[in-house]
This record gives structure tokens, sequence and C-alpha cells, in this order.
């Protein structure tokens, strides 16, 4: 296996992980019959995010963008992987990507700033990087 | 370059990068800093463009999620043909448009190009099954 496909998988772990780390606190928070009911608006008020504690709505968030960037590095890392263009360089982003994702998510608990603005613009531009080494 | 499905599914996901690149400085000229850097625990309305591109955004998260497995299956496998090749390009050509098709509020051709790359995916599909 490349670096680039086990550090994709990690950041695949990572994603669970964030489910998890959201989920408990919002389970304990809301209680149950909220989070598993059919969470119906005219139900739920405004929107569970929204009542969650703020330290809570920052893990929610967090999960969110990770979406966001995991879809785009999972597509980077396939097409180096399959076009068998990846070496040091890619491996070198893969993993720096897959740093600053983990960091992100004490950075936001903790609202760290800019360090989690920071971190974001560096999985960002070390995904772009991949994307950018696949089309030369 | 774009004449198989792997160029392809990379050029959308650029494109896809860079509209995020350009919520991001849109947000950068709309919002002070301080909010921008902090946790943002009190939300706050985005401004008409941006939310339409934030949607949009969420949606190519969408659309990508769904073509990256068949494309990536076709590749693998070798079952590159060119009804798949089409295929793909239908895809990019149509998401392509979605994007100034949500930000310019363009009614009718912002769902019609939607169904129009959610049909090229279900044909990757098909091809690669």
């Amino acid at each position: 296996m490349t670096p680039e496909l086990t550090a994709l998988a990690l950041a695949g772990i990572l994603q669970v992980v964030q489910y998890g780390l959201m989920a408990v606190p919002a389970n304990l928070e809301l209680g149950v019959a909220k989070t598993a009911g059919p969470r119906d608006p005219d139900r739920l008020g405004k929107p569970l995010v929204e009542q969650v504690s703020p330290r809570t709505g920052r893990l929610f968030r967090a999960l969110q963008n990770h979406f966001e960037g995991l879809i785009l590095f999972t597509l980077a890392v396939v097409v180096i992987t399959l076009s068998e263009k990846a070496g040091p360089f890619t491996a070198a982003c893969a993993w720096t990507y897959l740093g600053a994702r983990i960091l992100y998510v004490p950075a936001y608990w903790l609202g760290l700033a800019p360090w989690r603005s920071l971190v974001w613009a560096v999985g960002f531009l070390a995904t772009l990087a991949i994307l950018v080494a696949a089309l030369l | 370059m774009l004449a198989d499905e792997l160029s392809l599914l990379l050029v959308y996901g650029l494109v896809v990068a860079v509209v995020l690149a350009l919520k991001t400085t849109g947000m950068l000229a709309q919002f002070d800093m301080g909010y921008l850097l902090s946790a943002r625990d009190e939300p706050r309305e985005l401004p008409r463009m941006i939310a339409r591109l934030d949607r949009a955004l969420w949606n190519s998260v969408t659309a990508l999620a769904l073509v990256t497995p068949p494309i990536l299956a076709l590749a693998h496998r070798g079952q590159s043909s060119e009804a798949s090749v089409l295929a793909a390009q239908v895809f990019l050509v149509m998401r392509l448009v979605y994007f100034p098709a949500y930000l310019f509020g363009v009614r009718g051709l912002r769902t019609a190009v939607w169904l129009g790359g959610f049909a090229a995916t279900l044909v990757l599909y098909f091809l690669a099954l």
C-alpha cells in the first residue's frame, strides 16, 4: 500500500472518530428521545446543532467540515495512485493533510484562533498540491 | 488529456476546490477577521451569494461522493470505453454549469443540469457493473 493510501485510510478512521466525539456529548446533552427520533422541524423547534452546547457544536462543525476535505482528498489520492504519479512529494502532502486534519479537531474544540483557520488552510493546500501534481 | 474518466474526475475535483477557495475569499470580504478566526459559536447568516455558493458546494460534495466509486472501479479494472468517457464528460459539463446556474439563480437550468449530472452518474454505475 502506498503512503497516500495509508494516509487516506487513517483519514477515514479520523472521520469515524470525529463522529464518535460529536455523537457522545450530543446524545448526553439532548437525550436519546430527541436524537433517535425522526427530527421533524415542528417537533425540534430549532436544528439539533443549535441546541447542543457551544463545545459540542464545534465538534459538529469540525465533522461537517471534514466531509468536504475528505471527499477532495479521496479523489486526489485515488487519481494520483491510479495514474502512478505518486512520489515522495505527494506522500509528504498526504501526511501533511492527515496531520492538519487531526490538529483541526482540538483547534476547533478549544476555539484556538487563528490556529484552526491556519491548519485548515494547510490541509486544503496539501490536497490542492496533490491534485495539481496529478494533473502535471 | 480529458479523454479518460480519471482526468475528468480530477478536473472536477480541482474546480470544487477552486469554488471552495472562492467562498472562503468571499467570506473574508464579508465578515470581520475576528469572527472568521473564532470558533463561530453564534451562527451568522451568510450573504445571499455566499450562501448559494455554500449550498452548491454541499451539493457538489454529494455528487463527488457518488461519482468517485464507479470511476474508480472503471479505471482500476481497465473497463473504460467510449460510452464511459462520454458519460464522465457529460457529468463534468453538467456539474460545471451547475455553479453559475446556482450562483445566478437561473431557475430551471440549475435543476436540469443537476438531473443531467445525476443521470450521467447512474450511467457510470451501470457501465461499471
